[in-house]
């Protein structure tokens, strides 16, 4: 479904160069559920920008659904780490998650149910006729998430969607995730800085050199489909895979400062 | 007890108004001074001064001129500017003409547009449009430019362009600004609308006010003045109410803003 092939990404800034990507390369399975970590400033949201068209690679390439990404695909969502400015202020809650049903195409009464479906999936149907900013931090990242849901994407991107959102909020969100993600059967890309939340919540997790960034280790995530917050994290498999990720991400950001 | 609360706001409201009134009545109240006569005077001469007849004859030219310019003026500056503030380029090359063109006060061109659209109702209404469109033209622009980058983002991912981003996303996200950029236009379009009536003018507030100067008829020119000062006040609640409408997201937004820890 997704396939990255050699990304780099160099910017400049001020006469700087700055390699922000160095050669990324992996591919996600239809319907996967993939965590990407890494030092900060290595460059995951950059990753994630190219993944989704907002940003070209200088060099390399990226595919979806096999076809060549130049600008924001057509079947693919992002859910953006700002809350608070990725909604429209200026429309509630269901107008905010019907506009990209809109400008898509789609016909009024599927349009209604597609709004209604999401609002409820995400738990905020009572909350519709609110405005964003009447809303909690929490519950505004539901909205957005509602909206990527109701645009049915085949790709769903996040970028550290939790960051901003207080602990408990976040794990009652990362649950809503897990249990959208199996509902859809969508491809979810996350990325997060959270180490234990990437390996909480994925198939396999990614972990990335500190900047020249490239990919450090690919690992399948061993623990069962169905998690929870308690037992899962209490779990031995959980706590050695994560040991495992913090410890290969320590070892990068010596290595960063090393060099 | 929701009394209290109105009867405060209305106070509040009306207080200071009447306070002045009252001391000009007073003041005024003894004067033989021909050039300052006494408010009772001037309030007396109302009834037969403004009339139906000088209604229709004044009042309403004046405030269609005003309303065409002004419209003329919205419609110019909000498209202009929606244009010229997406596009840096565009920005860059017409900054120095615009801001050249913007410090010509627009009495000076009153003679101009005299000469080039003549003495009927045309001249008047490029006077008052070409007054108003600065403040609305450079508040778009600013608007324009200052939209959420992470929201230019979603409209990008979703895929949402072409004019429904233009009406949807920029426009909206610019409102705030456009808004107080017609709120300023509105009060230059009413100085304006009075300075193109006093020379080379058949009808029209400021034309009546100059033919009670010139007649030497004072109680009837401060009674045009009072009725100018009150066609603005009704044009600022008309304003207000509007806004209030228009922008009512933006006031709870930034009410959010500010009692958030």
């Amino acid at each position: 479904m997704l396939d990255i092939r050699a990304v780099r990404k160099v910017y400049d800034s001020h006469g700087r160069q700055v390699e922000a990507l160095a050669d990324i390369t992996l591919s996600v399975a239809d319907g996967e559920f993939v965590c990407v970590v890494g030092p900060s400033g290595c460059g995951k949201t950059t990753l994630l920008r190219c993944i989704g068209g907002l940003l070209p690679p200088t060099s390399g390439e990226v595919y979806v659904s096999g076809r060549r990404v130049s600008a924001p695909p057509d079947e693919l969502a992002i859910v953006f780490q700002e809350y608070g400015r990725s909604l429209f202020p200026w429309l509630r809650v269901d107008q905010n998650v019907e506009l990209p049903l809109k400008a898509k195409g789609t016909p009024r009464r599927q349009r209604t149910r597609l709004v209604d479906e999401a609002l409820e999936a995400v738990g905020l149907t009572g909350a519709r006729t609110a405005w964003p900013w009447q809303l909690s931090g929490g519950m505004q990242q539901r909205v957005a998430i509602a909206r990527a849901l109701a645009y049915e994407p085949k790709v769903l991107l996040m970028d550290e969607p939790f960051a901003a959102v207080d602990a408990q909020t976040r794990a009652d969100l990362e649950d809503l995730v897990r249990s959208v993600w199996r509902q859809l059967g969508v491809t979810l890309v996350f990325v997060t800085h959270d180490i234990d939340e990437a390996v909480y919540l994925g198939q396999r997790v990614i972990v990335l050199s500190a900047s020249p960034t490239v990919v450090v280790e690919d690992i399948a995530v061993d623990l069962p489909d169905a998690r929870d917050q308690l037992n899962t994290r209490a779990d031995p498999r959980f706590v050695t895979q994560r040991t495992h990720v913090y410890s290969l991400i320590q070892k990068a950001k010596r290595t960063a400062a090393l060099a | 007890m929701s009394v209290v609360p109105v009867l405060r706001r209305v106070g509040l409201f009306l207080g200071l108004p009447v306070v002045l009134v009252l001391t000009w009545w007073f003041a005024s109240a003894d004067s033989v001074q021909f050039y300052q006569p006494p408010l009772s005077k001037i309030l007396a001469v109302f009834p037969s001064t403004w009339t139906w007849q000088r209604f229709d004859h004044d009042v309403v030219p004046s405030l269609t001129r005003l309303a065409i310019g002004y419209t003329i003026a919205l419609g110019l500056g909000i498209s202009l500017g929606a244009l010229i503030g997406s596009y840096r380029s565009l920005r860059a090359l017409l900054e120095p003409v615009l801001e050249f063109l913007r410090a010509i006060p627009p009495p000076v061109l009153v003679p101009i547009f005299l000469l080039i659209a003549g003495i009927e109702n045309t001249s008047k209404i490029l006077v008052i449009a070409s007054g108003c469109v600065w403040p609305v033209l450079l508040n778009t622009v600013e608007g324009v430019r200052a939209v959420d980058e992470v929201l230019g983002d979603t409209c990008r991912s979703y895929r949402i362009g072409g004019t429904r981003r233009l009406f949807t996303f920029v426009l909206r996200s610019a409102s705030p600004q456009i808004m107080a950029g017609a709120r300023q236009a509105l009060s230059l379009g009413l100085i304006l609308m009075v300075i193109s009536e006093l020379k080379a003018a058949h009808d029209g507030i400021g034309f009546a006010i100059t033919e009670f100067k010139d007649g030497f008829q004072i109680p009837e020119m401060y009674s045009g003045v009072l009725v100018l000062g009150a066609i603005g006040v009704t044009l600022a609640l008309l304003f207000w109410l509007v806004e209030r409408r228009v922008l009512g997201w933006y006031r709870g937004a930034r009410a959010a803003e500010r009692s958030a820890p």
